[in-house]
């Protein structure tokens, strides 16, 4: 990395440097390359000098455009980005710059780049921002977000870099599996990614695969059920593990359940079914921690980002079960259409890199999954920042005692204060407790993310007070305000720490951008979730350790890694399966094949409906004949492999390898899926009635889709064999 | 089964992992025939025709099997895979002992590679301990106690001994690696890949002994019974009895197929090779006391002549009941600690879990205890009368302890086999789609 910065230094410094040049010669010394590499057949990879050059160009055109004029860590970054690394860049060294000039460049290579971020907010302040930059170096540039019609994201897609969340470009390419005509495709075909906030995007959210569900009809979850498991009492009724994933009736809760609805529940597995969404409602989902309610509606809150994720919702009769909790009127229950993970999602782009403040902690992911490297690009100037050793407590109450001192004492020199904390109901209770202390706060959390730039733009000014979830945490740029150098800069007070030491870290690194000054400082107690999900059996009482919390947060790390290797592992033969499907899909989609195939198998049905409508409106009727079947047996095979993958860990117990039986099952599943596309079209095709204008498909109702889900089990949850016989061991040796 | 290979072999980059294992196989053999410097190769050869020839048993009869023959001609690769292994075993016993390493533990893949690494330095060092002790004992004669060959070139030189020793520990650490790579870019798992081709290593020799010793009649007969066997094995360790288990999280949809793909697989042989490896390790024992009171020349007492005449070699009527009625002790012991009922019913519970019909929790418990015990029955007689085959070959034809078609070596072979084949089978499927609109 030393030696490209050399090297760019010497084109910056030499003599006749292109820095006197009119905003006009810039733009004309960009065409002239691109004119220069549009002329050969094959783009010739870049030289060193040429993406030094480019740099050099860039530095301008952002000087003249924007008025930002980036420093050599910067270009450093671009320049790593440019050769298809992840660029570790410390936070508030303006990544946003250096990946736009990044996406510039590839773009003047002819690529068509898509710059993926963490958040619609994100993806549109980026490309508003950046736009004077693209218009002078002659790029094109558009942005997309949840909200955008089907036009604005054709027309989005169509620049030469589009910006965008990588849900909403997922949900894209997922709605676009699902097209029965060829006009309606939007994604065009994956050149470039550059991934914003690369750790967040690539490891945090690719544990939970992207789901496209189509409505089906009004969730059915009884309102009864919920009053039932209202009165069942933790402890004594249900059991909930230990990181609060699952929960369970005990035996005595089983009797009641059982005396109460009059049935042996387990010969009733539909009413089990019912009885176990409701109490999963009940017990293990909490207001205002993993989702709010807002308009009548129940909306789930991203955990990773502390955001509100629209287009989310509850698996299988969850979503039903959690409405009928708060007494809302059911929604539509979703099934799922077609799914990828984030792995599926970007490694379909030939090339991609990216960007981020905290990449060389997950390195290992990033080169085990996307096969990126990272590279750290040193800061501008040396972070000033103080960070206070956590202050530890042993309960909950003492740490917000605590954290209000805290706050109050530092809010008495006028320095703005930003209080990051783990939920939404935190947030309030900080917040309300603040105002018992006379202090006027902003909270800013999921439920009014459409203040959050307003809030942002407050919350480094003097006396400022504000609280926030992850939101906060991530990508925002807080400003000072005059005078709060003296002060010492944005004090960053964390109310806990996160699952992950990157989040921390992102949180930190909201103070003390570019020398400023700053500090930041922990408040972890012993009743944390952190604590007490992932390290109950070490700690019992007392304050706990600093090496404790750092355990804790490496087991939560290792947990987290498991479900994404596992998430990747699962998905993977899925997604070639999916691959080969959409291949025939197109096929049927864009050519004749679907007609061919009807007309050999029922030459007499084909010959008929041809007289009857025509020989094209036969061969589109029977296209849509098959595509609806093709997919209808596809979201079919899903659910039948979600079951399957479900308790394909007992597998282990014949000493056979659960990942291998899941192939074994997938694998005939899907022999079986490809004959029922073939049965089911032709029975189709040989009773409905076809007209001139084609099939009538709508009485059988293609779903729109609309929501997405996660679901997620462990492997192998006995251990292996040894772990088990060392176990049993143990536990004897322990007892006496 | 040969059909998958001769398939696997047109998948390109399955050919080039098959090759690669191979290759590692070829290299792993290389090793373990290449003499260590030092050592009197002629010497070590008349002395293993001795030791071949004489009808007493050696101690070493489990670790020379798994050796392949290497350990006895003290090539490179003499102590083979054992070290590795029995290093493994230890850390996963020091992990449930000692806190650090069980926090290590659940630190996930970090803590785990951390985990693999203290394995490699204990194999490290287990690798110098036995390496000094059997140069040690070649260098006093008491490797082949019957041969008065010196099997040293020059037993009193230290530059010389030092180097056997580090040759040997150098050679186990590369064992182990060539094992990790066939783990992580060959075929199946290392370890055992490595175990099966020292078992079948013996193989062709020692066939070709009873050919030329016993008459070509014997030799056929060996080898039909022999594969024979091969086919029992290879059914039995195929037989499962399939609990269903539903799970009751979601709400019951539409299904295009029945549901019957979960279920708690129970295998007729749940132990494995286990039992027969702790039962034959037991009876060396008596063997070992002997061996120690003949060392004096006083007359044996009672108890010691009883134990000459009974235990010590396999052909007597007291050794194979001892022996069967030890497996069958064995594989229930074994089946009870790895599979746990009220573990497994718990672990159902906790995820929503249930065998139709039957509540969660001790009823589960109780049901799943109940078929267990059903099936290890069968099963602990099965392990039993297959490890009696070569005690009877012995009495019968007088074959050696490197029987081919040994109970340990039939089990291992088949186990190793058919866990690579399902491999193989499986990443095959993986690639090969066929059907509608091609």
């Amino acid at each position: 990395m030393a030696s490209i910065k050399q090297l760019f230094r010497r084109f910056l410094e030499r003599p006749g440097s292109i820095d006197l040049a009119p905003h006009e010669r810039v733009v004309a010394a960009s065409r002239a390359h691109e004119e220069r590499l549009k002329d050969l057949a094959e783009l010739p990879a870049p030289s060193m000098d040429d993406l030094a050059e480019f740099c050099a160009i860039a530095r301008e055109a952002a000087d003249r455009a924007l008025g930002l004029r980036p420093y050599d860590v910067q270009l450093v970054g671009t320049l790593a980005m440019l050769s298809g690394n992840v660029a570790e860049m410390a936070t508030g060294e303006g990544k946003t710059l250096s990946g736009a000039i990044a996406a510039a460049g590839y773009a003047l290579r002819g690529r068509r780049v898509h710059v993926i971020s963490v958040n619609d907010y994100l993806a549109r302040r980026d490309a508003e921002w950046m736009e004077p930059l693209y218009t002078a170096l002659g790029v094109s540039v558009g942005w997309i977000g949840q909200t955008s019609t089907p036009e604005e994201r054709r027309a989005a897609y169509e620049r030469d870099v589009t910006y965008g969340s990588v849900s909403e470009i997922g949900f894209d390419v997922l709605r676009d599996r699902l097209r029965t005509d060829v006009a309606d495709i939007v994604v065009p075909e994956p050149e470039v990614a550059l991934v914003d906030e690369a750790d967040s995007v690539l490891v945090d959210e690719a544990r939970v695969p992207l789901v496209l569900a189509g409505a089906t009809d009004p969730g059915d979850a009884v309102p009864e059920m919920a009053a039932l498991v209202r009165q069942l009492v933790q402890g004594y009724h249900y059991e909930t593990d230990d990181q609060r994933r699952n929960v369970h009736l005990t035996s005595k809760g089983i009797d009641t359940v059982e005396r109460a609805l009059d049935v042996e529940l387990y010969d009733e597995p539909a009413t089990l079914a019912e009885v176990s969404l409701a109490l999963h409602a009940h017990a293990l989902l909490t207001k205002d921690v993993d989702y709010i309610v807002r308009d009548g509606k129940v909306h789930l809150i991203n955990p990773s980002r502390g955001r509100v994720a629209l287009l989310q919702r509850w698996p299988d009769g969850l979503q039903a079960a959690v409405e009928a909790k708060e007494a809302l009127p059911a929604s539509e229950t979703g099934e799922i259409l077609d799914s990828i993970t984030v792995q599926g999602l970007i490694t379909r782009y030939p090339e991609r890199c990216g960007m981020t403040g905290t990449a060389v902690a997950v390195g290992d992911e990033l080169r085990e999954f996307y096969d990126l490297q990272v590279a750290a690009v040193p800061p501008n100037r040396p972070i000033v920042r103080q960070d206070a050793p956590d202050r530890l407590f042993e309960f909950a109450m003492d740490r917000d005692l605590a954290l209000v001192e805290e706050i109050v004492e530092a809010h008495s020199t006028g320095r703005p204060i930003l209080v990051g904390t783990l939920d939404v109901a935190e947030s309030e209770r900080l917040a309300m407790n603040l105002s018992g202390r006379g202090l006027e706060c902003v909270v800013l959390n999921a439920k009014n993310d459409a203040e959050e730039a307003s809030i942002i733009a407050a919350a480094g000014e003097r006396g400022a007070i504000t609280v926030s979830t992850q939101m906060a945490g991530r990508g925002t740029d807080i400003r000072l305000g005059d005078g709060v150098d003296d002060l010492g800069g944005l004090y960053v007070i964390g109310s806990g720490r996160h699952t992950s030491s990157r989040l921390d870290d992102q949180l930190r690194g909201r103070a003390g951008r570019q020398g400023d000054p700053g500090g930041s400082v922990f408040f972890v107690s012993g009743e944390d979730d952190l604590i007490t999900h992932y390290v109950s059996d070490e700690y019992t009482s007392g304050v706990p350790s600093q090496r404790l919390v750092g355990h804790a947060q490496r087991v939560a790390e290792g947990v987290n890694t498991q479900i994404h290797r596992n998430t990747w592992r699962y998905t993977r033969l899925l997604e070639r399966q999916r691959d080969q499907v959409l291949e025939r899909r197109g096929r049927v989609l864009r050519g004749r094949t679907a007609g061919d195939a009807m007309a050999e198998a029922l030459p007499e049905r084909w010959a008929e409906v041809v007289e009857a409508a025509g020989e094209d409106a036969a061969h589109a009727s029977a296209r849509q004949v098959v595509l609806f079947h093709l997919d209808r047996c596809w979201s079919e095979h899903l659910a039948h492999l979600a079951e399957v993958r479900e308790g394909i860990h007992l597998r282990v117990l014949g000493r056979a390898s659960p990942i291998d039986e899941f192939h074994k099952e997938a694998v005939t599943a899907y022999q079986r899926l490809l004959a029922e596309i073939e049965s089911r079209s032709l029975a189709t095709f040989e009773t409905a009635p076809v007209t001139a204008d084609g099939l009538d498909l709508e009485e059988e109702g293609l779903k729109r889709p609309t929501a997405t889900w996660t679901y997620l089990v462990q492997d192998n949850p006995f251990g292996s064999e040894w772990e088990r016989i060392a176990g049993r061991l143990a536990s004897k040796i322990r007892r006496r | 089964m040969l059909t998958a290979f001769t398939r696997a072999f047109r998948t390109p980059d399955l050919r080039k992992k098959l090759l690669f294992t191979l290759g590692i196989i070829a290299l792993f053999r290389l090793g373990s025939v290449l003499p260590t410097p030092g050592v009197h190769t002629e010497n070590i050869a008349l002395c293993l025709k001795d030791a071949q020839a004489g009808s007493s048993s050696n101690i070493y009869g489990m670790v020379q099997l798994f050796s392949g023959g290497a350990l006895l001609k003290l090539s490179v690769f003499a102590l083979g895979i054992m070290p590795y292994i029995t290093a493994s075993i230890i850390l996963q016993l020091l992990v449930v002992v000692i806190p650090r390493l069980e926090a290590l533990k659940k630190e996930g893949q970090a803590g785990q590679s951390k985990i693999t690494q203290y394995t490699r330095y204990l194999t490290v060092g287990l690798a110098i301990l036995q390496s000094t002790a059997f140069i040690a004992l070649a260098r006093s004669g008491q490797l082949f106690p019957g041969c008065q060959q010196d099997v040293l070139l020059d037993k009193d030189n230290v530059f010389s001994i030092v180097t056997m020793v580090l040759t040997m520990t150098a050679g186990t650490a590369v064992v182990m690696w060539l094992g990790e790579i066939i783990t992580d870019r060959g075929v199946g798992n290392g370890m055992s890949i490595l175990i099966f081709t020292q078992v079948i290593a013996v193989f062709p020799a020692e066939l070709l002994r009873i050919a030329q010793t016993k008459g070509y009649f014997v030799f056929a007969v060996v080898m039909a019974v022999g594969i024979a066997m091969i086919a029992l094995v290879v059914m039995v360790e195929q037989a499962q009895r399939r609990i269903p288990v539903q799970y009751a999280k979601r709400m019951v949809g539409r299904r295009m197929y029945g549901g019957t793909s979960t279920y708690i697989p129970l295998k007729v042989n749940q132990a494995g090779i286990i039992p027969v490896i702790f039962a034959s390790s037991l009876l060396y024992l008596p063997q070992l006391v002997t061996t120690l009171f003949s060392n004096t020349q006083e007359e044996p007492n009672a108890i010691v002549q009883w134990i000459n005449q009974n235990l010590v070699t396999g052909d007597t009527p007291v050794y194979m009941a001892t022996f069967f009625l030890l497996i069958v002790f064995f594989t229930y012991f074994y089946v009870s600690i790895t599979f746990n009922p009220v573990e497994v019913a718990d672990n159902m519970k906790k995820y929503g879990g249930f065998i139709p019909g039957i509540r969660p929790g001790r009823p589960t418990a109780e049901y799943l205890s109940y078929v267990l015990s059903r099936l290890t029955a069968p099963g602990s007689l099965y392990l039993g009368l297959i490890s009696m085959v070569p005690i009877v070959a012995l009495a019968l034809v007088g074959a050696s302890q490197n029987f081919p078609f040994g109970g340990t070596s039939i089990l291992i072979m088949v186990g190793v086999g058919l866990d690579t084949v399902k491999q193989i089978e499986s990443q095959l499927q993986q690639r090969n789609y066929e059907g509608f609109l091609k």
